[in-house]
């Protein structure tokens, strides 16, 4: 039997078997990606709250009223700010341990199976340890430095027997951006090291043969090659990161005052927690012309990169 | 053992009069009650709540399930739950649910019943369940939670103070005194979370500020509230460290038990906390009434609000709300098994509430400890004080504009002028939004 009289078999038919095998990342897309932005741009042009979710139209007034909006500007600030900051480390971080891990060496896959354990824990439980660890009283790492005599009367860091980890500004940005680094590192090294994995050791043999170095190798083979797979790792982590609430929602509800504050927290206590959901959308939107001009600048230069 | 006997005693008969009361409305079987509650700072409270929910229902033939999440879900559950049309049957919300309101029963029913059944109910939680521009009561509220002054009894003495601070002016000259002198400062938060947005609301009405007044219209920025954010600021820059700036909701049971700080805005949970860890040190802590400012003494109070979402339709609606008159008309045991933390908003109901206090059951040394709680409905107010809660308020409180608003000025990140007026701008476009909805009268 041909169903579409284009091949002596069905499974023989490129055009439906592509089809088939795309519909369920299609219908996943629409349902869980578009179904809840397109919802997401109506609840913004509307004056929806969370106690009556009738639409009516109301132009851009909610996007206006957000700009206005000194805190929701801080906001804005804050969440590139943490996003740009912590994928420079994340990105030195996964080339290095990328380089390592691709090496052999003993107890190899013991070392990655606890590198990627990070990445592969629940974040909010993975959370409740990192708030464990900060605690402004009971921290761990406070109560080590108060042993080694930095903390406390006297301390060479503090005076308190505490650094308040999460309610110093200045330490509580350093920790989120920290925490988000250990989280999502090991999937920038996974993604990296599939890319080494995938030069050809042709190249890398005649790299050797003609007398090249490790870091000859490694700068002028090795990653101008895996370059568009980097671009990848970072895109995903900068698109994971931009728009996180669980790290800051578990730490630091985004204090002190506003310091760790991003959008995707933002607008879950201006639209749910406050009710007014189409303000909470509307800021939700804000990083969607943000991320897509991110996105497509990533992608074009990795075409770029891979064509040559 | 004696008060024991007699609350079990209570217990009985107050279950027997609503068995009996409902003798005439034993409902069909499959009748089912869904009950969405916040996990209790003391656990003895959700052992007798679940206990007395299954017994109830067994009493009036209906199936009770109770489902318990943390106190902050409680808000994003609801509003799941009320989009999705479906869910829990009662839900007791513990930030000002006025929001929900189209989604919601009203309850006005009930409430009238409740004066008429329980005498008269505290204004400060009546303004937690009635929304004048709707007018319509969408909740119903029998506890309030109101935080007291928790002190360190030898570290006041020594600074002077016997019986604590009376006043914001004595914390302050108390406080500096202690924390210059021992290392041990003031704990309250200033933070993004609940109890710091009740301790600055504390202070700004005793200092005669607020956000709004009772016609709801915007009043944040005064001379007063400037008054009482260049106070907290002060009180943090001398009397207190950065900690308060990452308070969080566990912060005063972490700071007294640890035994870090010299007093903290709290209800009995804290305290509580301490006696089953170290009686000894329990024994060393006091409680004072709201402190009093240049205008009042006046404290938050939290009032926890149920209420019945509006899919809830025909018996399940009637068992709910015989539900809510039958767990206020047992509110001596909700009191008793709180351990004294929830207070009751009709105090008709908890005739015992002054011996409790003056002889605590849960063995304070000295047996009247808690006895500030005595005159607890004279300086308790709720969030939108003096006007009624409203979504404006809840919005406000969800994103902790008042605590910003002084942790900028004691961060030095602004000044007392620039800090309030930021707030009051903020404050106001959130106002206008909730005015436009008909949310707000004015």
């Amino acid at each position: 039997m041909n169903l579409l009289g284009l091949g002596k078999y069905p499974l023989d038919n490129r055009r439906l078997i592509g089809a088939l095998f795309l519909t369920p990342a299609l219908l996943y897309i629409l349902l869980l990606v578009g179904f809840p932005f397109v919802l997401s741009i109506a609840f913004g042009f509307s004056d929806v709250t969370v106690g009556n979710t009738d639409l009516s139209y109301v132009g851009f007034r909610n996007f206006l009223n957000v700009w206005e909006n000194d805190i929701f500007r801080q906001v804005f600030e804050t969440t590139i700010r943490f996003t740009l900051l912590s994928q420079i480390f994340i990105l030195i971080f996964a080339n290095i341990l990328a380089v390592i891990f691709t090496q052999d060496f003993t107890g190899k896959w013991f070392a990655r199976f606890i590198f990627i354990l990070p990445w592969a824990t629940p974040v909010s439980l993975a959370m409740i340890g990192w708030l464990w660890m900060l605690d402004t009283k009971y921290s761990p790492i406070d109560y080590l430095l108060l042993q080694m005599g930095l903390l406390g009367r006297g301390g060479l860091l503090s005076d308190n027997r505490n650094l308040f980890w999460l309610a110093a500004p200045d330490l509580a940005q350093i920790s989120v951006i920290f925490v988000q680094v250990w989280r999502m590192t090991p999937l920038a090294t996974v993604i990296l090291m599939a890319g080494l994995s995938s030069i050809p050791t042709d190249i890398l043999d005649q790299a050797e043969v003609d007398g090249s170095r490790f870091m000859r190798t490694l700068l002028q083979i090795k990653l101008p090659l895996i370059l568009p797979i980097m671009v990848i790792a970072l895109l995903f982590s900068m698109i994971t990161m931009f728009g996180d609430m669980t790290v800051v929602y578990v730490l630091t509800r985004g204090g002190p005052v506003d310091y760790t504050r991003v959008l995707g927290l933002y607008s879950f206590q201006v639209g749910i927690e406050g009710g007014n959901l189409a303000q909470g959308a509307a800021i939700s939107l804000f990083a969607f012309p943000l991320l897509l001009a991110m996105a497509i600048f990533m992608l074009r230069t990795a075409s770029r990169a891979e064509v040559r | 053992m004696k008060t024991w006997l007699m609350v079990g005693l209570a217990g009985v008969l107050a279950l027997a009069i609503s068995g009996l009361g409902s003798a005439q409305a034993t409902y069909p079987d499959g009748t089912e009650l869904r009950l969405l509650q916040w996990s209790h700072f003391v656990p003895r409270y959700d052992d007798w709540f679940d206990t007395y929910a299954a017994e109830w229902g067994a009493a009036n033939n209906v199936r009770v399930t109770v489902d318990h999440v943390n106190i902050t879900e409680i808000a994003a559950t609801m509003a799941a739950e009320l989009d999705a049309g479906s869910g829990h049957s009662l839900i007791e919300a513990t930030t000002s649910p006025a929001v929900f309101i189209a989604n919601l029963h009203d309850l006005s029913d009930i409430n009238a019943e409740a004066a008429q059944r329980f005498g008269e109910q505290h204004g400060f939680c009546q303004r937690n369940s009635y929304l004048p521009a709707a007018d319509k009561y969408y909740g119903f509220v029998n506890t309030q939670v109101a935080n007291a002054g928790i002190y360190d009894i030898a570290l006041w003495t020594e600074a002077g103070y016997p019986n604590g601070p009376a006043s914001w002016a004595e914390l302050l000259e108390g406080g500096r005194a202690i924390y210059e002198n021992t290392g041990v400062p003031v704990g309250i938060g200033l933070s993004p979370e609940p109890d710091s947005e009740m301790a600055v609301r504390s202070a700004l009405w005793s200092f005669g500020g607020s956000v709004q007044d009772e016609n709801g219209q915007v009043v944040l920025n005064s001379p007063q509230t400037i008054a009482a954010v260049e106070y907290l600021a002060q009180l943090q820059n001398e009397a207190m460290t950065a900690e308060v700036f990452g308070w969080g909701v566990p912060s005063n049971n972490q700071a007294l038990i640890a035994g870090d700080v010299s007093f903290i805005l709290n209800p009995a949970s804290a305290y509580r906390s301490l006696q089953t860890v170290d009686e000894m040190a329990a024994a060393g802590i006091g409680f004072t009434a709201a402190l009093a400012g240049p205008a009042a003494a006046l404290t938050g109070t939290q009032a926890l609000t149920f209420v019945i979402p509006k899919y809830v339709e025909g018996d399940e609606l009637a068992v709910a709300k015989q539900f809510i008159l039958d767990h206020t008309a047992n509110y001596s045991d909700a009191h008793y098994y709180s351990e004294l933390y929830n207070l009751p908003c009709f105090p008709a109901m908890v005739p015992q509430m002054a011996d409790w206090l003056d002889d605590d059951p849960f063995g304070s040394q000295p047996a009247d400890k808690l006895a500030a709680f005595q005159t607890v409905g004279e300086w308790s107010a709720n969030l939108g004080y003096p006007g009624y809660n409203n979504p404006a308020t809840a919005q406000i409180y969800s994103e902790n504009i008042l605590p910003n608003m002084v942790a900028r000025v004691a961060l030095g990140e602004l000044s007392v002028a620039d800090a309030v007026a930021q707030a009051h701008e903020r404050i106001e476009a959130i106002f206008a939004h909730w005015r436009g909805l008909g949310m707000i009268s004015g």
